[in-house]
Formats: structure tokens, sequence, C-alpha cells
């Protein structure tokens, strides 16, 4: 075999055969750099396929005979709250990789030529794009960590290290490399991946989410078609389930660097897919209502690691919701019963207890409620001016309170006469069930169920009067309504005077009731049993023989009296009494807006 | 372009000029030693010696006083054990030994003066290991008997050595007397499975 037969031959792969197809050979995939490689970067003349990263002889003293120098470069590295990794500057292999794909160095500086005859190539560095990094490693995957048996046990949610490196090999101390998820002489699975990330297969191999399994993002088969929902950067799998974590991640050159996200907030991340584009309900729709979870307004602020007593004031999607456990199934304990745990849509989300510690999972609906509506120093602190005020919505909803709303345990209280099956005495409720997307599907509407939005303030599912000489309809205290029979209300079942205040008087449940409850530390069972907490707006004290005084007073079953001045009318110590022809008066309040 | 001045620009250069050369073997090629005045005419004296078949006179016909057992400035794998197809090459191209320390005739020049042991042959070094037994159904490699039918790259004793890619007779007339082109790799891909 002459030398002459081995340059026609080279001269016939250079000028005209087809690459093969790309198969498990480096040989014409994308990293075959030679003068016939498939890619738009390649070799104007140079044959051989290896001698751009491999030398048999005078290579770097590195194995695998490493062929060029390792890139001087100071990079910026991936940083994370919520990281237990102490990331380093890349090493060893991945310095390899990044002495083409940091772009700072000339593709065909090979040791085994002189640097004044480099291989000639068609681009000198890699082009600006996805295959260049650049020295901002904060953008992409960290590499550089060691992934070992603390990582894992510190991170509860990274499978042991032993578990993945038969799959996933890691550097000779542990480290994860580019090289750990790369095999770069094997483009089957595209982009030189050693496992599909088709259903996110490579990232659940080390990443454990709680939930994912379940979650509606790993199992979705909603169609994502690419461009619609990121024009920037399409989607690779045509439905939800396929493309898994790359919804929402991007592995590298991330638009927002920290975890990894494809976009830039938060809320534009989820709302991509749910505003009626991808998901089955539309969630943009309901922000920004007149009352609602502004959470386009307070956007950025949200950080997993937050402390919920000192952070700053905001609420985002992930405040509620877990994208990596939130399953759509909204199924659940029948309404009404207790231990009524959080459905599909928030679990695993972290919360704060009725004691007041804060937990990873939130058993209850409440305690992801808790995390801004109690302690925080961040809570909203607006409130009607009452005989005792109280902002923290978890000292509100105790049960050893005087009365509270049975959110947090149910409330023996034979008084409640008016209860809508199948709520009864004993019944749990739940946050949603006042405060609600007025559109909730769970209201009878066609919207999303959830606190998202509503037209009703503050975030109530229904129409809920405040305002002093509201004229009593339906629709004024629909939210009452709603579990509290208006029959029973205004036939005086319970309170015998109920009629006379709300309809005659035009007195709001309000006026007299304070929703949540009463916190023990600011009342006793007599003076604020039945929710009684008087709206001191509307309700002022009266001169009694024990002084000024603005007090309720529980006397017994249905019985009580009241000392106040309200509407022009002085009561003083004013008794009533409550009388088991309640239904009778029922039934006369019926014939009367028969009538009407 | 004479023998010379290839030797001179060393063997990184050699692709180029290899074009130019229009018939292959060891008569004229860099392994032709004739017309250097230490050889004395002979082209193979360098490392045959036909009358001296003193131990170890394996085939083929090692000139005798090419120390077969001597050790390396560079260690070699571990556990690995060069065969004489690397150690007749060594004896020039590792850069410790005369050259021209041939048949008695002894005269002090050296390969690479300025760096020894330049060849260390040695893993995690700058050189492809060599004494190495073939790693047979290791990931990465192919199946020896793959490797063999291809019919280009030898494996004496099952060991890779210089002679596995290396023609010192360079019959192929491939650049850097490769026992065939290493166009696309193919060469490297012979054993390498990548």
């Amino acid at each position: 075999m002459t030398r002459r037969w081995h340059m026609l031959l080279a001269l016939g792969v250079l000028s005209g055969l087809p690459p093969a197809r790309a198969d498990e050979s480096v040989v014409n995939s994308r990293h075959d750099l030679s003068a016939s490689g498939p890619g738009p970067i390649r070799a104007v003349e140079e044959t051989e396929v290896c001698i751009f990263c491999h030398a048999p002889h005078n290579a770097a003293p590195q194995t695998p005979l490493w062929n060029r120098e390792n890139p001087r470069t100071h990079y910026r590295i991936y940083e994370s709250s919520t990281t237990d990794a102490r990331i380093d500057q890349p090493s060893g292999p991945s310095k390899m990789c990044l002495s083409c794909h940091d772009g700072s160095m000339a593709l065909g500086n090979v040791l085994s030529r002189r640097q004044s005859e480099p291989i000639v190539m068609t681009a000198r560095t890699i082009p600006p794009g996805t295959a260049d990094l650049t020295n901002d490693l904060s953008d992409d995957h960290p590499i550089g960590f060691r992934y070992d048996r603390a990582l894992s046990n510190a991170d509860a949610q990274l499978r042991p290290p032993e578990l993945i490196s038969r799959e996933l090999p890691l550097g000779a101390h542990g480290e994860l490399h580019c090289t750990t998820c790369h095999d770069p002489h094997n483009n089957e699975l595209g982009n030189f991946l050693r496992i599909s990330d088709e259903m996110s297969a490579i990232c659940i191999t080390c990443h454990d989410m709680n939930g994912w399994l379940h979650d509606a993002h790993a199992t979705s088969g909603k169609r994502t078609p690419g461009r619609a929902v990121d024009p920037l950067a399409p989607l690779k799998y045509a439905s939800m389930r396929d493309n898994g974590c790359l919804t929402c991640h991007q592995i590298h050159s991330a638009r927002r660097p920290e975890r990894l996200q494809r976009f830039a907030t938060d809320e534009e991340t989820c709302l991509r897919c749910h505003s009626g584009a991808v998901a089955s309900f539309n969630i943009a729709a309901d922000i920004g209502k007149r009352s609602g979870h502004q959470m386009l307004s307070r956007s950025g602020i949200h950080d997993p690691a937050e402390d919920p007593f000192v952070m700053r004031r905001h609420v985002e999607c992930v405040d509620c919701h877990n994208p990596h456990a939130a399953a759509s199934s909204v199924l659940g304990a029948v309404r009404g019963t207790f231990g009524q745990t959080v459905k599909g849509p928030n679990l695993h989300v972290s919360g704060v207890t009725l004691t007041g510690r804060q937990i990873e999972d939130s058993q209850f609906l409440y305690e992801i409620c808790f995390k801004c509506h109690a302690d925080g120093a961040s809570r909203r602190r607006i409130e009607t001016p009452r005989q005792a005020t109280q902002t923290n919505v978890r000292l509100e909803f105790q049960p050893s309170n005087p009365s509270f709303h049975p959110v947090a345990a149910p409330r023996r209280n034979a008084d409640v006469v008016s209860l809508i099956a199948p709520l009864k005495v004993g019944s749990v409720i739940t946050c949603t069930d006042c405060h609600n997307s007025d559109n909730a599907r769970s209201a009878g509407g066609s919207g999303a169920d959830g606190p998202h939005g509503s037209l009703f303030e503050p975030l109530l599912v229904r129409n809920y009067e405040t305002a002093d000489f509201t004229v009593e309809t339906p629709e004024a205290y629909s939210l009452c309504y709603g579990c509290h029979r208006r029959e029973s209300i205004l036939g005086n079942e319970s309170f015998p005077l109920h009629q006379r205040h709300i309809v005659d008087l035009r007195a709001p449940c309000s006026v007299c009731h304070d929703a949540h409850g009463i916190y023990r530390g600011q009342g006793n069972a007599v003076n604020h049993g039945s929710l009684i907490n008087f709206d001191l707006s509307v309700v002022l004290p009266a001169d009694s023989p024990t002084g000024r005084r603005i007090e309720y007073q529980d006397t017994g079953r249905l019985s009580g009296s009241c000392t106040l001045t309200c509407h022009g009318f002085t009561h003083i110590n004013f008794p009533y009494v409550g009388s088991p022809a309640g239904k009778s008066a029922a039934g006369a309040w019926q014939r009367r807006i028969g009538t009407r | 372009m004479t023998g010379d001045t290839g030797w001179l620009l060393g063997v990184g250069t050699l692709a180029l000029a290899s074009a130019t050369w229009a018939w292959a073997g060891v008569a004229g090629s860099k392994h032709d030693f004739a017309h250097r005045d230490w050889a004395g005419g002979d082209t193979c004296g360098a490392c045959h010696s036909p009358h001296h078949e003193e131990p170890p006179a394996a085939a083929p016909l090692w000139d005798p006083q090419a120390d077969l057992n001597r050790r390396f400035g560079t260690s070699l794998v571990g556990g690995a054990q060069a065969g004489a197809g690397t150690l007749i090459c060594l004896r020039c191209h590792d850069g410790t030994i005369a050259k021209d320390a041939v048949s008695g005739q002894v005269r002090a020049r050296f390969v690479h003066t300025a760096s020894p042991g330049l060849f260390g042959a040695g893993h995690g070094t700058s050189d492809h290991p060599v004494g190495i037994v073939y790693p047979e159904g290791k990931e990465g490699f192919h199946p020896l008997n793959v490797v063999l039918a291809k019919g280009t790259v030898t494996l004496p004793d099952g060991r890779v050595e210089c002679t596995s890619c290396h023609d010192p007779h360079d019959t192929s007339g491939a650049p850097y007397m490769l026992v065939t082109s290493n166009a696309r790799s193919a060469l490297c891909l012979t054993c390498h499975n990548k």
C-alpha cells in the first residue's frame, strides 16, 4: 500500500462521501472535528478524529493521553441557597471539556503540534451558542463538587452516590464532572448524554424529588408545543411528561441561573403553561383580580430556604405549590370531615404548624397559609378594629380559643343549628372554603380551585359585605349563607334577634362576629363565645352601672346578654333567650319573604 | 527531502513530508541508516545482527547489544512488561542510550540529548502505554479477535508494543511509520471502541 494511495483515499473522504448517521462512535458524531466531520465546526485538512483530544505521544501528562492545554480561565461557579454541595472550580476531565467549551481556547491548538502550526479549523474557537458555556458556569449544572454520602445525607432529595455511579461515573474522589452526564465519545442519545433525558431519566438518577413520581409535571400527557411554551429555546419533547424537568429547567445557560430555571421568574415559569396554553386551568385569569395573591407584583423574592418568620413580604406560586410534587388530583377526604390533609396541588409544601413550628411537609392546608398569615413579620396587619384585634391567624384558630371557625379542629357548639349538610356540628372546614377564587371549581365555578384571585375581598369565594347599613340579600352575605342556611339565620333559629339586626337594622354579620376566631389570650368563653368580637367602628360602649363598656355575655344555650351602643340603641345587660320554637320562627320568616 | 532533514524536524512534521515519498519499505525510509557513517553501509545492522546469535536470540535476530532487560527512566504502567517489540525501539527512542552502540562499536551519541527518556511509556504520562496486556473485555475496547481480524495491529504475546502500531520497516508507507493509515483515526479505533 503506498502513501499516494492513502492520499487518494483521504481525498475521497474529504470530497464527497456522505457522513454516516451519527451512531455510537465518536466518528461522525459532532465531536468528530476532522475534515470529514458532520458539523460546521471541523478541520480544514486534518483527517484524524481522536487527535483533537488525544495523542499517542507527546500528550499532556494527564490521563487519557490528553492532547490539549488546560484552560487557565477562572470560572464563575454555580450558587444556590438550597444546595448542600461545596462547589469548587472545575478540575480534571471537566477542565478538558472546558478547553473547548468555555470558548477561550483555539480548537486546533493541540500539544502534538507546534503552537505555530495548529490544526486549521473552520472556526478558531467554539462559536457563541449552546455549546459555548463561557467562563460563567453559574447558569450551568454545578460540577466540581464531591457527590459523597455526606452530601446525600445532607440533602434527602439526592440519592446515595453508590446507587448512581454505575450509570453515571464520578471522578476519582467522587467529584461530579461533565463526564458524569456526558460521554464525549457517544452521541447516540443526543447531547452526548449517558442516559436519555426523556421523562427526566438522567436527572432522576441522582435527584430524588419528594413526590415527583406522582407529580402532574412528571405524569401529564399534555402536549407541549415547543415554541409555544418557550419561543427562545423550544422544548425537546412533545408532551409534558416526556419533557419532565426540562419543561422548567435548563441544564446549561439557564436564563435564571439559581436553580437553573428556564424563565426569568417563577411566575413566568408557571404561567407559560398555566395560562390556558397547556394546563387545564387558566391561573392567569385569576391573577390581577380585585383581591388576590398578587403573584406578579411580588415576584423574585421567594427563596426556598427562607425563614417564614423573618422573610420579606411576598407571595409567589411556589410559596403554596411544590412543582416537583403537585398532583392534579383534588380528590381527598369528604368536605367537612376532620383530618382533611392537603390535596394534590399542595403536596410537599413547607408550612408552620398550629403550634408555630416550621415544617418541611405541610399536613394541613392551613399550615401553608400560616407561613405568611401567622407569626411572620411580613403578615398583613390590617384588621377591622375590634374588642380583641389579632392579625396572627394561627392564634385566631387555636382549638383552645373561646370560639373559632373549625379550621384546625372541630368545634362542638350545639348553638350552631344553621349548617347545610354535609356540614354539621363537629365538621372541619379549610381556609379555602371561604378564601378561594370566585370562579373556583369547588364552589361551582369553572376555574381552578385555590385562593389565586377573586372579585370579592378579602380573596373570598363569594360576596361578604361588611359595611354598616347593608341591605340584607342572599348575595350580600353569600359567603356565610354558603354554609349557614339563610332561612335558619333569618328565622332566628339560633340568635332570636338575627332577623331584627340583619334585616331590619341592616347590621352586617361582621359587626358582631369575627370570622376566624378570638384568641384565648385576648378573651374568654363567656364574653367571646359564638365568634362575638364587636366591630368598634360600629359598636360603641354603653354607660352601665359597672362603667362604660362593650360586653357580650353567654348565659347558656342560645341565650346571652349585651351591653353596648349601636345604631343609636343602648343595651345594658340586654338579655335574650333562644326558644325551642326557633323552628316555627323560621317558618314565619319563610312566610314573610314569601309575601315580599 | 533528505533523510537528515526529516530526522532533525522530528516525528511531528512527518505527515506533510510523507506525501512526497513514492515508495515504502525500510530502504530509503528514515530507518535506513545505510549512509550514516557509523553504520558502515549496513541498512539493517542498527537493529539486526545475523551473526551474533547470542541470547536473546529470539527472532527476528535482535542485535545482542540491545539490552532487552534494561530499565527505563520512567516506569511502565503497573504490571506492564515490555517485550522485544518495544525494547528494541526504545534502544534509540528513549534517548538514553547511544544509538550507535551497534555490534560492539560504541560512540557516545544520543538521540535526544535534551530530553532523555522522552518515550517513558508510562501510565498517566505523555505516551500511550506499552508492554500492557491487551485489556480484553474492558469497556471501550474491541474484542481481541476483532482487533486481530483487521490484520493491521499486532499484539505480540497478547501485549501492546510499539510494533503494535508502528512498523519499523515502514511497509505501509503511512505517516509516522504506522502499520496503516490513521485517517479518520482508523488505527486508534482498531482497538478503541469509541
